[in-house]
């Protein structure tokens, strides 16, 4: 059973079509980066998830569940949009957001005091929100978030305004829940910490999912191309132009994009012609590259 | 779908009445009617403090006597509060002198002002012009002051004109003793004195009724783009429908000024039932104390009542202006129309407590955007009858859902939105969308 299937949702706004026809499809206990430029529909499709918009068309199912109240209840969304109750002290603000959520008294306190704990807030629980820093409101909007224990966890751009450290401790309980069988999905830009904590990616464009999957088959996908050699000796094989597309020369060392078609090995004999080769490494790109080529290329 | 609405309502309710300008705002109302009631008995009470120096020009030379015998009023010390001083004139150019010499004084601050009596006053020629006495002082607009003068003036001179006609003054005076209307106000329970208090005091409830629903309509307003402005309504609406939190904000908030109502009421009805021994304990005697009013029972609870429906009614359409603006200056823009609705009924006030039972008066009792404050305007003055206020209440209730089903579609499109406002056509696009 998934955790999350999205099939075919479109939404429209008047002419603008936000999401067209996107479908996804989410394992239970994974970590899944949802990624894409500004206005590639990233938070209307996950308003749609949440059942806050309704698509045009096209159905969402949570546990295998059509997305009803009952099962929200399951879900933790964190909007990337978000505040707090300025005048609210940090207790009551939990609190409050714990009762909506249908929390009973006693855990709830629990919950609070345990959370605020973890993430270095407890002197500031009887403080008012707007006495807080803005990362520490943004520690304080993850753990409503995830109070009531979700099976399913959404995140919107979950690390903003946090400094490193805060990042760390962030990463770090996300991957705990992920232990504890929590299935996260979280949409950012920053691409490197999708690389380190996502099982499977889906980059969406223009409403449209342009490339899903494994994190590790995607890379794989665009990654034969790229090389990372050592040389001493002659540079001549460099000018191939049959076979490189394009290098950089650091000195030390050279990076080769490889044309279309060409395989590594077939670099590897020309180079071996002519220099000697100390280090030859075929080299996975990062997703920043894949995301830029990729969008660039629609 | 109720325990989602409970902690929304628990939260705006708790928030508010635990800040110093509820209980001090609270507060307030109860010390401020105490003075209220106070003001018209102390007021009764009083006396004068200063003792006030006038020049008199008598041109008929027989009105000073019996003017200075009239301003017989004392101090609370005893002594006489005005005192008069003759001046006399021989001629016309003397006069003019005279006048020059007393406005000196006026402005020297040695006398308060001084008093010209024409010859005319006491001339029975019927083809004279009017026979004005003239007063001329640094203050004019004391009108007891004023009153009393008048009130002494005419005493003397019209005496002094009965007796130069040959009449008897004491009989002609008894005869003459014009009519004073009291009013007595007649309801189920009983007969009361008026002493124009009963319209001061309907005044003073609708002013409540209506600064109360702007106050509290206004709080949901700003409550909703608080809720904006601060992004907290993405988290909230992770977690509850908008719908949810529109109509727990309207009961929490509600509640509060339902809570201030109560307490307000109750101190009222208290003083109410009680004004004679308060009275007393200020030293007024009973018949100062006859006449001040008193409240029935039906009129707080229609207070109540009409607080709560009124409310209720223009809180959705609150809730809907701070779903379509980003800001509070852009709310109170919007707010206008709305807060129109109830300025009229306090425009119109006069005619209506003139006329409670005026075919436009109940006509605009029946209209929900008006009928909270007019209709609780009639009960005051006029108990209409029941049907008429059952429809009223019933017309009301149906316009309160009615108003719930539109607004609520506004609000849940339009907290999620932050781009410009919405016109008029894109306001409908909204509400059929949703």
């Amino acid at each position: 059973m998934n955790a999350l299937t999205v099939i075919n949702i479109s939404k429209a706004f008047g002419h603008f079509y936000a999401v067209k026809e996107l479908s996804l499809e989410i394992l239970p206990g994974k970590i899944y980066g949802l990624l894409g430029p500004n206005g590639a529909g990233k938070t209307t499709t996950i308003r749609m998830i949440m059942g806050i918009i309704l698509p045009d068309q096209g159905e969402v199912r949570i546990f295998d569940q059509p997305n009803s109240i009952a099962v929200l209840e399951q879900v933790g969304y964190l909007p990337e949009e978000r505040g707090l109750y300025r005048k609210m002290k940090v207790d009551e603000v939990m609190q409050f957001f714990g009762e909506l959520k249908g929390m009973k008294k006693k855990e709830l306190s629990e919950k609070v005091l345990y959370w605020l704990n973890r993430m270095e807030l407890t002197e500031w629980r009887k403080k008012k929100i707007e006495d807080l820093s803005r990362g520490m409101q943004q520690k304080l909007q993850f753990i409503i978030t995830i109070l009531n224990k979700p099976r399913l966890l959404i995140l919107d751009e979950p690390f903003t305004g946090l400094d490193p450290i805060n990042t760390n401790l962030l990463k770090d309980i996300i991957l705990e829940l992920k232990d504890q069988g929590t299935t996260v999905i979280f949409s950012t830009h920053l691409m490197e910490q999708v690389e380190k904590l996502c099982d499977a990616i889906c980059l969406i464009n223009k409403g449209q999912k342009v490339l899903a999957g494994n994190l590790h088959d995607v890379k794989k996908q665009y990654g034969r191309n790229r090389i990372q050699l050592q040389y001493s000796g002659d540079a001549a094989f460099l000018s191939d132009t049959s076979l490189i597309a394009h290098y950089d020369d650091y000195g030390n060392y050279v990076e080769i994009r490889l044309q279309d078609q060409v395989s590594s090995q077939q670099l590897l004999q020309r180079a071996l012609e002519h220099a000697e080769v100390y280090r030859f490494e075929i080299v996975e790109p990062s997703l920043n590259e894949i995301f830029i080529e990729t969008v660039k290329n629609q | 779908m109720n325990n989602k609405i409970l902690p929304v309502i628990k939260r705006e309710f708790l928030t508010r009445v635990k800040t110093k300008g509820f209980i001090i705002g609270t507060a307030i109302f109860p010390i401020l009617m105490f003075l209220l009631l106070l003001v018209p008995i102390l007021l009764s009470t009083l006396k004068s403090e200063k003792q006030q120096h006038f020049t008199v020009i008598d041109l008929t030379g027989r009105v000073y006597v019996p003017l200075v015998k009239n301003l017989a009023d004392t101090t609370k010390k005893g002594l006489p509060v005005f005192l008069l001083k003759l001046l006399d004139v021989a001629s016309p150019e003397q006069l003019i002198e005279a006048k020059v010499a007393l406005s000196a004084e006026i402005n020297d601050k040695k006398i308060e002002g001084y008093l010209f009596i024409p010859k005319t006053v006491l001339e029975n020629n019927v083809s004279e012009p009017t026979k004005d006495v003239e007063f001329y002082a640094r203050n004019v607009t004391n009108f007891q002051m004023n009153r009393n003068l008048e009130n002494a003036l005419t005493s003397a001179i019209r005496t002094l004109r009965l007796q130069d006609s040959g009449l008897d003054p004491v009989t002609i005076n008894r005869l003459i003793r014009g009519i004073n209307l009291k009013t007595f106000k007649v309801s189920a329970g009983g007969e009361q004195e008026d002493r124009g208090f009963t319209f001061g005091l309907t005044y003073f409830l609708v002013m409540i009724l209506y600064m109360m629903l702007i106050i509290y309509g206004a709080m949901i307003t700003r409550s909703v783009v608080e809720e904006k402005n601060t992004r907290v309504v993405e988290l909230v609406v992770a977690a509850v429908k908008p719908f949810q939190l529109m109509t727990g904000k309207i009961f929490g908030v509600g509640a509060v000024g339902l809570l201030q109502f109560l307490i307000w009421s109750v101190t009222i009805l208290v003083l109410s039932l009680y004004r004679l021994q308060i009275g007393q304990m200020f030293g007024a005697s009973m018949a100062d104390l006859t006449g001040l009013p008193s409240l029935s029972l039906a009129v707080v609870a229609f207070f109540i009542l009409f607080f709560l429906l009124g409310f209720l009614f223009f809180a959705t359409m609150f809730a809907a202006v701070g779903a379509m603006v980003n800001s509070d200056q852009e709310a109170q823009q919007v707010q206008m129309p709305l807060i129109m609705f109830l300025v009229v009924p306090m425009m119109i006030m006069i005619y209506i407590i003139g006329n409670p039972d005026s075919t436009a008066a109940i006509i605009l009792s029946m209209i929900p955007f008006f009928s909270p404050i007019i209709m609780f305007m009639r009960i005051s003055v006029l108990m209409p009858p029941a049907w008429e206020i059952g429809l009223a209440v019933l017309i009301l209730i149906l316009s309160i859902i009615g108003m719930i089903w539109l607004t609520g579609k506004i609000y849940r499109v339009g907290i999620l939105m932050y781009g410009k406002r919405p016109t008029l056509p894109e306001l409908v696009k909204w509400i059929r969308y949703s």
